[in-house]
């Protein structure tokens, strides 16, 4: 990317706000609940799982409610981020083959979207996080960095899925089938320290481990994490950029008329 | 004098897919079985075109269906990309192509007005500018705060239309977008094409309706089967098609309609 390629995609700012309001305003059209719509799919989940973890299964995790949400609601952000991107290039079929645009903005306003839509459920569930904790850990000012580093990796996978989706149509159901297992694999309703001992190096090749258990440790133990952690984040959020967006230039060219 | 629009040397090849759209299903199995594989062909929908217009000048464009005047100028507006071959577009581009294409259907017409001066590189603050201005011409007062799902197609053509007639640009490129208005918008479309003539701006006009065209180009290309046939004064142009027309009526009637012209025979 030259310097007038950053120019010109500065210029396009106004139209990824436009976008990511254009999704707010056909989601909560109507609604006069509005956003609290979007809380109702983490609460039912923070509920279900609560209950058959902590009574049914009577898992071994103190203050369960707890541990669980600091790491649903990050994994949730993954998680609807990567399904909306598969269809985000599909459903704008229309503005793609009318104006030329740098294509780029379209799965980076999904991905503003969904953070935002995160960070709605952050401002309502954290509070009540704290209430059942009984404390705010100082550890939470680590909070916004660790999403920044998240939003960048989410970006990537986002960036790559969406064109790839253009070209594969049943990507959008592998995804979903894939995050199903993903979250399965990821630990959020149990501890990394529960996997089988020969297993654990298997786990940790998840990026969502990595990022979940630094969620974990800021919100529910209250442990800074440290230089090594930043550092592997980092490097999936600069792995999954780098490898998304050369996915998405290389198709770039041709969207508008795959669609 | 430097075109305003320079079209070089200008190839462009689709891949037709046979089976649907491609999944990564059929490509796994058609490693090991090729009946599975997808059948693919390429054709080329435009062939070695080159042609200039120059500034403050208006081509008409014209042609059978399938004859590739929509991908030309899809490929001017950047929206394709050329297979061979070189686009130049001096100045700022406003794409008319297909009405309704590039309105978001949940949206009202002025949630669409913002949206479209967004796509097309506006501020918030220019459209805000051009908004009333937009709604005038359109005509289209009681309708804005309705979503445009609700809008007959002329309606959409009126608003297409109006947003991109405003947005000041030094090129406009219409495909046959003020067919569905009626009467009375279209010639209020053709008097702001006059205008705009007037003014300067450089317009590619796609349209069947040959009066039309000879009533605002300044010259006139004829593609048939992705190729240039003619490009020149307009009289001489359009009666070239009318003969070409008379000859496919009268034979086997299939000498221009859209039929695969130049498949290329490869299979991907
Ligand atoms: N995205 C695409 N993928 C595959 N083939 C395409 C695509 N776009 C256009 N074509 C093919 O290219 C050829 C030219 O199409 P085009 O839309 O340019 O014709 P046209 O001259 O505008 O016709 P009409 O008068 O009907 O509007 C057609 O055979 C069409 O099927
Ligand atoms: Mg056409």
């Amino acid at each position: 990317m030259t310097a007038a390629d950053v120019v010109a995609h500065l210029r396009y700012r106004d139209l990824l706000f436009s976008l990511v309001l254009t999704e707010l305003k056909v989601k909560y059209r109507g609604s006069t609940l509005g956003f609290l719509w979007s809380l109702l799919n983490p609460l039912a989940l923070i509920l279900i799982y609560s209950v058959a973890f902590r009574y049914i299964i009577r898992i071994q995790i103190e203050r369960f409610t707890v541990f669980l949400i600091a790491g649903l609601l990050p994994w949730g952000f993954f998680a609807s981020s990567a399904t909306a991107s598969t269809i985000s290039l599909m459903v704008n079929a229309g503005l793609l083959k009318k104006v030329h645009f740098p294509r780029e903005i379209l799965p980076a306003a999904t991905v503003l979207f969904n953070l935002i839509q995160t960070l709605l459920a952050l401002a309502v569930f954290l509070p009540s996080l704290f209430v059942l904790r009984g404390s705010v850990p100082w550890t939470l000012v680590f909070y916004p960095v660790v999403l920044a580093i998240q939003a960048v990796f989410v970006l990537g996978v986002a960036l790559g899925l969406s064109a790839l989706t253009v070209s594969f149509r049943d990507l959008r159901h592998l995804t979903e089938v894939g995050l199903t297992m993903l979250f399965w694999l990821t630990p959020i309703v149990y501890r990394i320290s529960m996997v089988p001992a020969g297993m654990q190096a298997a786990f940790r090749l998840n990026p969502m481990t990595s990022f979940v258990s630094v969620y974990q440790d800021i919100a529910y133990w209250g442990r800074p994490p440290s230089a090594g952690d930043f550092l592997v984040l980092a490097g999936w959020a600069v792995g999954a950029l780098l490898v998304g967006w050369a996915i998405f230039r290389r198709r770039a060219p041709y969207l508008a008329e795959d669609l | 004098m430097t075109p305003a629009i320079e079209v070089r040397n200008l190839w462009k090849r689709f891949v037709l897919r046979h089976n649907r759209a491609e999944t990564l299903k059929s490509r796994i199995m058609g490693v090991f079985d090729s009946r599975l594989r997808e059948r693919r062909e390429t054709f080329w929908a435009l062939q070695d075109v080159t042609l200039n217009v120059q500034p403050g000048e208006t081509l008409g464009l014209i042609g059978p269906n399938g004859s590739g005047k929509s991908t030309l100028l899809r490929l001017i507006a950047r929206t394709y990309y050329p297979t061979r071959g070189s686009v130049t577009v001096r100045g700022r581009v406003s794409p008319m192509l297909e009405i309704g294409v590039g309105f978001h259907q949940e949206l009202t017409g002025q949630e669409n007005i913002y949206l479209n001066g967004s796509l097309l590189g506006l501020s918030r603050r220019e459209t805000e500018r051009l908004y009333p201005a937009i709604v005038e011409f359109s005509e289209l007062e009681d309708f804005i705060d309705v979503p445009v799902k609700n809008y007959s197609s002329g309606m959409h053509a009126r608003l297409g239309f109006s947003i991109a007639a405003h947005l000041d640009p030094d090129v406009l490129l219409i495909d046959e977008a003020l067919s569905v208005g009626d009467e009375g918008f279209q010639r209020k479309c053709q008097e702001r094409m006059q205008q705009f003539r007037a003014r300067g701006l450089t317009i590619m006009f796609v349209s069947h309706n040959l009066r039309t065209v000879a009533a605002l180009c300044d010259r006139v290309c004829l593609l048939v089967h992705g190729k240039v046939e003619a490009l020149g004064p307009v009289d001489a142009v359009v009666s070239r098609y009318q003969e070409l027309t008379a000859v496919m009526t009268s034979g086997d009637g299939r000498m221009l309609g859209p039929e695969l012209p130049s498949r290329s025979g490869e299979t991907l």
